[in-house]
């Protein structure tokens, strides 16, 4: 609401006819009636002028009351101006505070809108991400797909027959595909993990009879570089495990995976299953995969579970790898309440040890 | 190729030229009878002519996707039964768990395999 900034002190006073003036008019009107009307009459001068003089007195003496009168109405005005100024002056202020306030608010209001769309324009930048990623990927994986298998036919004559030193050159052709696909799939597993799209699926999952049908698939890389490839179970079947099958294989194939790359020829790759074992959070089942490879450098120890980290010495032994191998089983483990450590010598090998949580409705089995 | 009735038949349903030959080149050494569909429509047009023993199917298709045949498959009381591979290169969760629901058989990522895990795979189905 607007209020006036400056109250005129007389404001109040000059609405009404000095009353000194209306007064003596009044008096002298009344007074000039009265004369006539006591001449008209014929009243004697000596007795019309004793009713005369009072009547006057008692007019001016009112004049005079009303006069006092007003003028108390009028510094009582003048205080009350003053404190309309007062009030004035003061609903100005807080009128500038609301209006300070208000230009805040609005400097809030416009701040929170920029955060607003900024913060989708991050989501969209990260679902573009993902997208390209996984568009890229796939798209990537198809002419892959056509260089992985011609070479594989040609390794296996189902192209006709090539010369010794061909099948060779074919064969590391073939290998450096693998290693890309590698690569893609682990890119692509990144991806979808930070996406968070990855709910997990939790079944009962007989745990040695997944590491042996991995373990399966690694025997033509054990045998083409001499590596003895063994499985130790325990002696009675174990309990089931709470997990999702597809991503504890990656777990798996990844730990046996960098064992065989890191183990020079001749060496040995060994996966032992534990018994279950109770610990204050319940049972789970311990896997030891343990290689005579290259080892973990001491000084490299805490950062092996990095994104993107690669071993000094891994890197001189093998080109390929991402470094975001134990980075994903790290985080599989862990969503599965499992845990993941490594113990290492230089030169004398390394065995990564994690657990997963026993099925608790399979415990009995 | 030449239709001999006591070979079974397998139809690839493969939009790339290449894959499609190296697929199917391979599979004749196993003394396959070979089918070939270049996308959904064509795919589905053969499968309810010729009744394929066993139908290897690509996800991206033009037109009709794998997953729209797939369903036409199972939903077709006479093609019901033929055992289908899925062989893509898709192969996040959901597009496995999909396939899967529709009734597939086995969920093959292409760049994953080789050739010779494929024939593996047919052979423990048919």
């Amino acid at each position: 609401m607007e209020i006036p900034r400056h109250v005129h002190l007389a404001d109040l006073g000059r609405r009404t006819v000095n009353p000194m003036i209306f007064w003596g008019v009044i008096t002298v009107v009344l007074s000039v009636v009265l004369i006539l009307i006591i001449n008209a009459s014929g009243i004697q001068s000596e007795v019309y002028l004793l009713f005369l003089v009072p009547v006057i007195a008692y007019l001016v003496t009112m004049g005079f009351f009303v006069g006092y009168v007003t003028k108390l109405n009028r510094e009582r005005n003048l205080l009350l101006a003053d404190q309309i100024r007062e009030e004035a002056t003061k609903s100005a202020e807080f009128k500038k505070l609301n209006q300070e306030l208000e230009t805040y608010a609005k400097q809030l209001f416009d701040k929170d809108f920029e955060l607003t769309l900024a913060n989708k324009r991050l989501q969209n930048l990260e679902q573009a991400k993902s997208k390209f990623v996984s568009v890229t990927t796939h798209q990537l994986r198809t002419p892959l797909s056509a260089i992985k298998w011609t070479f594989h036919m040609l390794l296996k004559g189902d192209l006709g027959p090539t010369t010794k030193d061909q099948h060779n050159f074919i064969e590391k052709g073939y290998e450096s595909t693998q290693r890309m696909i590698a690569i893609i799939n682990d890119l692509l597993n990144v991806d979808y993990m930070e996406a968070d799209r990855s709910d997990y699926n939790f079944l009962p999952v007989d745990l040695p009879a997944l590491i042996e049908s991995i373990l399966f698939e690694f025997t033509n890389q054990a045998e083409s570089k001499a590596i003895t490839l063994k499985c130790i179970k325990p002696p009675g079947p174990p309990p089931k495990v709470s997990a999702d099958p597809i991503k504890l294989s990656m777990v798996v194939e990844n730990l046996i995976d960098n064992a065989m790359k890191y183990t020079p020829r001749g060496g040995q790759v060994t996966v032992s299953i534990g018994d279950a074992r109770i610990n204050s959070v319940g049972s789970s089942l311990e896997v030891i995969v343990s290689d005579t490879g290259i080892g973990i450098p001491p000084h490299e120890r805490d950062k092996i579970f990095h994104r993107f980290f690669r071993g000094s010495n891994a890197t001189k032994v093998q080109t390929d790898g991402t470094g975001l191998g134990l980075f994903i089983s790290r985080d599989i483990v862990e969503k599965h309440g499992g845990a993941i450590w490594f113990e290492s010598g230089e030169k004398t090998g390394t065995q990564f040890h994690f657990t997963i949580p026993v099925n608790r409705n399979n415990l009995s089995n | 190729m030449e239709n001999d009735s006591s070979k079974k038949t397998i139809l690839i349903v493969e939009d790339d030229e290449f894959l499609r030959s190296l697929t199917a080149k391979r599979l004749e050494k196993e003394n396959y009878h070979i089918e070939v569909a270049v996308d959904g429509e064509n795919a589905i047009s053969v499968i309810e002519t010729i009744h394929p023993s066993l139908i290897l199917l690509d996800l991206l298709l033009p037109g009709k996707d794998g997953f729209e045949v797939l369903k036409k498959i199972r939903s077709t009381d006479a093609t019901k039964a033929i055992p289908v591979i899925i062989f893509s290169n898709l192969g996040q969760k959901e597009d496995i768990e999909k396939a899967k629901a529709l009734g597939v058989d086995d969920f093959l990522i292409k760049a994953n395999f080789t050739l010779d895990d494929v024939v593996g795979k047919i052979k423990k189905l048919i």
